[in-house]
C-alpha cells in the first residue's frame, strides 16, 4: 500500500504553522517530506495517527516530543532532548543525537543510528531507545522503566541512580553510575531484545550483552549509605 | 538562559554583520540587552578604546578629561574621538589612542577614575560594543554591519539575577589585558573565591558578574605562562557551576564547558570558516544546508580555533 506523499516546507515559516500541517497529515495518514527543517526547535511534536515524517536535514531540540503515534526519520542530527516525553510510535535518527534524547519517554521507540550525547534516556519511564553507536556520560540517569540499548560504548556513570528499568550494553561501559549493577540477563530477555533489533532492520546484531539495573541501594534512605546519596 | 556566539572568517569581512545575524537568530535566548566582541585591524602601536558613561549631558567635561588623562600617561589621542548620537541619556564613546609610557594597569585606572566613565574594552584590534535592546537594535545603532574584521563574539542577555544597562551585559573585557574578551552561557558557584584572590592581587572588577570573573582568570593564568587551551582546561577543574563560555584573544577563540555538561553550544567549520553558537538553527541562518555542525555535549571540554592573521584583501 503507497500512501499519499505531502511536501511541506519549514524555512523561516511560523512553526505553529509547519506543526500543524504536519499534524493534519500525519493524523489522516500520509507521508510527509519536510523540506529546509533549518535545525528549528519542537518540529513534529505531538503527532498522532498512522502517518509519517521524513525530516530532510537536521532537526533542532525537542524533534518529535510528546510523540502519539506517529513515524518520524530525521535524516542528519537531532538536537538536545529528541523524543522527550513520546508515550507511542517510532523516531529513527540517521545521524547524532544530542544530549538528552528519549528523555522521560513512556513508550514507542527511538531509533538512534549515530551516537547520542551525554543523559541519553535520562528520567526513562517506559519504552525502548536503541543506539546504535555509543552514548554519553550519565545514560540512564534516574531512569524509572522502560530498555535502553547501546550496540556501541558508554561514557562514565552509566545507569546512575537508576530507579527501575534497564541499561543494556554491547560495548564496553566506561563506567557504572551509583547504585548499579551488572546482571545475568534471561533467555527471554535475550529473544526480545533480538526480535526488538530485528524489528528495526538492524543485521549485525551483538550477542554479548551486559544488563545494568537498580542495586536497589538507594531505594530507601539509609544512613551507611549517606555517601552514595551525596555522588548524586 | 543566554544565547552566545562566536565567529571566525577565512580572511578580514563583514564579522559584524555576521553576529548581528547569528544573535538576532537566538534573540528569544534574552533580548534584554546583546553585546559584541569584534577584532578589526590590529595596531602595531597604541589601541583602541571603547567607553560608556551614563550622562550625555556631561560628554564634553568627560571628553576634556579623557584627553587630559591619557596625556597625564604620556598618551595621546590620535584622532578625533566618536559617540554615538541617538539622544539616549547614557552615551558610548569610541578613542584611539598612542601608546602610554605607563602600563596599561596604571593607565586603564587613570581614565577609569574620571567620574562615570567605564572602560568596556580596549586592545590593538578588539572593540566590544554592548548595549540594551535586542541584536538588530544594537547592530543599527551600531552601525555593526560596516565592521570589518577577523572575528568575534556575541551575546544575548536575559538578566536574571542583576540589572539591566547598557553595560550589564557581555561580552566581559579582561581589565587591563588587551584584546581579551569572553561571553558566557551559565552560572559559576565559586565566584567569589576568584574574585577575592584576584582582587588581592591586584584586579579591579567593574560589576557582580560571575563572567567578568572568568575573563579575568583566564588572563591572569596567560599571563603566568599557560596557553589559552591550557587555561580552559585548567578552568575546567577550578570553576565551579554550570557553564559554556567562549574567549577570545587578538589570535583565536577557546571554547570550554563544565563537568555536568548542562550549557549547550554547536559548531561548524567549513571551507576555512569557524562559527560556533548556543543553537544549531543560529548556524543555519549562515550555513542554510552545507557543512557539517557538531554538537559539543561534553562533558569537560576545552578547545581553540586559531584566527587568521589580518591582511589586506586587495
Amino acid at each position: 500500500m503507497s500512501r499519499e506523499v505531502v511536501e511541506i516546507v519549514a524555512g523561516e515559516r511560523p512553526l505553529r504553522e509547519v506543526n500543524a500541517e504536519i499534524r493534519t497529515a500525519v493524523a489522516e495518514g500520509k507521508h510527509v517530506e519536510l523540506r529546509e527543517p533549518l535545525s528549528r526547535h519542537n518540529l513534529c511534536v505531538a503527532l498522532e495517527g498512522g502517518g509519517s515524517v521524513a525530516i530532510d536535514g537536521s532537526a533542532g531540540y525537542y524533534c518529535g516530543g510528546l510523540n502519539n503515534g506517529g513515524i518520524i526519520e530525521v535524516r542528519r542530527n537531532a538536537g538536545w532532548g529528541v523524543g522527550e516525553a513520546m508515550a507511542a510510535g517510532r523516531i529513527i535518527v540517521d545521524g547524532y543525537a544530542g544530549m538528552a534524547a528519549g528523555a522521560s519517554m513512556r513508550g514507542g521507540t527511538l531509533h538512534i543510528k549515530g551516537d547520542a550525547g551525554p543523559r541519553c534516556g535520562v528520567a526513562f519511564k517506559g519504552g525502548d531507545v536503541v543506539v546504535e553507536g555509543s552514548v554519553g556520560f550519565l545514560s540512564g540517569f534516574m531512569a524509572h522503566a522502560g530498555r535502553i540499548v547501546v550496540l556501541g560504548d558508554t561514557a562514565d556513570a552509566i545507569g546512575d541512580s537508576l530507579w527501575g528499568g534497564e541499561v543494556w550494553v554491547a560495548g564496553t561501559i566506561g563506567s557504572l553510575g551509583t547504585d548499579t549493577e551488572v546482571v545475568e540477563p534471561e533467555d527471554e530477555e535475550l529473544a526480545s531484545l533480538e526480535t526488538l533489533l530485528g524489528d528495526l532492520g538492524i543485521a549485525d546484531r551483538p550477542q554479548d550483552w551486559k544488563k545494568i539495573v537498580s542495586a536497589q541501594g538507594l531505594w530507601h534512605f539509609h544512613a551507611r549509605n549517606a555517601r552514595a546519596w551525596l555522588m548524586i | 538562559m543566554c544565547g552566545i556566539a562566536g565567529r571566525i572568517l577565512r580572511e578580514p569581512g563583514p564579522i559584524g554583520g555576521d553576529l548581528v545575524q547569528l544573535m538576532q537568530a537566538q534573540r528569544h535566548r534574552g533580548a534584554d540587552s546583546t553585546g559584541f566582541a569584534l577584532y578589526g585591524r590590529p595596531r602595531e602601536e597604541g589601541y583602541v578604546l571603547r567607553l560608556f558613561h551614563p550622562d550625555r549631558y556631561r560628554l564634553d567635561a568627560t571628553l576634556e578629561a579623557l584627553v587630559g588623562a591619557v596625556r597625564d600617561q604620556g598618551g595621546d589621542l590620535t584622532g578625533d574621538p566618536t559617540w554615538d548620537d541617538t539622544g539616549q541619556a547614557h552615551v558610548f564613546i569610541r578613542a584611539e589612542i598612542a601608546e602610554p609610557a605607563t602600563e596599561p594597569a596604571t593607565w586603564v585606572d587613570a581614565v577609569e577614575s574620571i567620574d562615570g566613565l567605564q572602560m568596556v574594552s580596549m586592545g590593538r584590534s578588539l572593540e566590544v560594543v554592548k548595549d540594551v535592546g535586542d541584536a538588530a537594535t544594537v547592530g543599527a545603532k551600531h552601525h555593526l554591519e560596516e565592521f570589518v574584521g577577523t572575528h568575534g563574539l556575541g551575546h544575548a542577555r536575559l538578566a536574571t539575577e542583576s540589572e539591566v544597562s547598557p553595560v550589564a551585559s557581555h561580552p566581559f573585557w579582561a581589565r587591563p589585558f588587551p584584546d581579551v574578551t569572553i561571553v558566557h552561557n551559565g552560572q559559576l558557584t565559586n565566584h567569589h573565591l576568584w574574585r577575592r584572590r584576584l582582587e588581592l592581587a591586584g584586579y579591579r572588577f567593574d560589576t557582580d558578574n560571575d563572567s567578568e570573573v572568568i575573563a579575568v582568570w583566564l588572563s591572569d593564568r596567560m599571563a603566568s605562562g599557560m596557553t589559552l587551551e591550557e587555561a580552559l582546561d585548567t578552568s575546567i577543574r577550578d570553576f565551579d557551576g554550570v557553564f559554556t563560555y567562549l574567549c577570545s584573544t587578538a589570535e583565536a577563540i577557546g571554547l570550554a564547558k563544565d563537568r555536568l555538561a548542562i550549557k549547550p553550544i554547536v559548531a561548524i567549520e567549513h571551507e576555512g570558516e569557524v562559527c560556533m553558537a548556543t543553537e544549531e538553527q543560529a548556524l543555519r541562518t549562515l550555513y542554510r544546508e552545507e557543512g557539517e555542525i557538531v554538537n559539543y555535549d561534553g562533558p569537560g571540554i576545552a578547545r581553540v580555533w586559531w584566527a587568521p592573521t589580518f591582511v589586506e584583501v586587495a
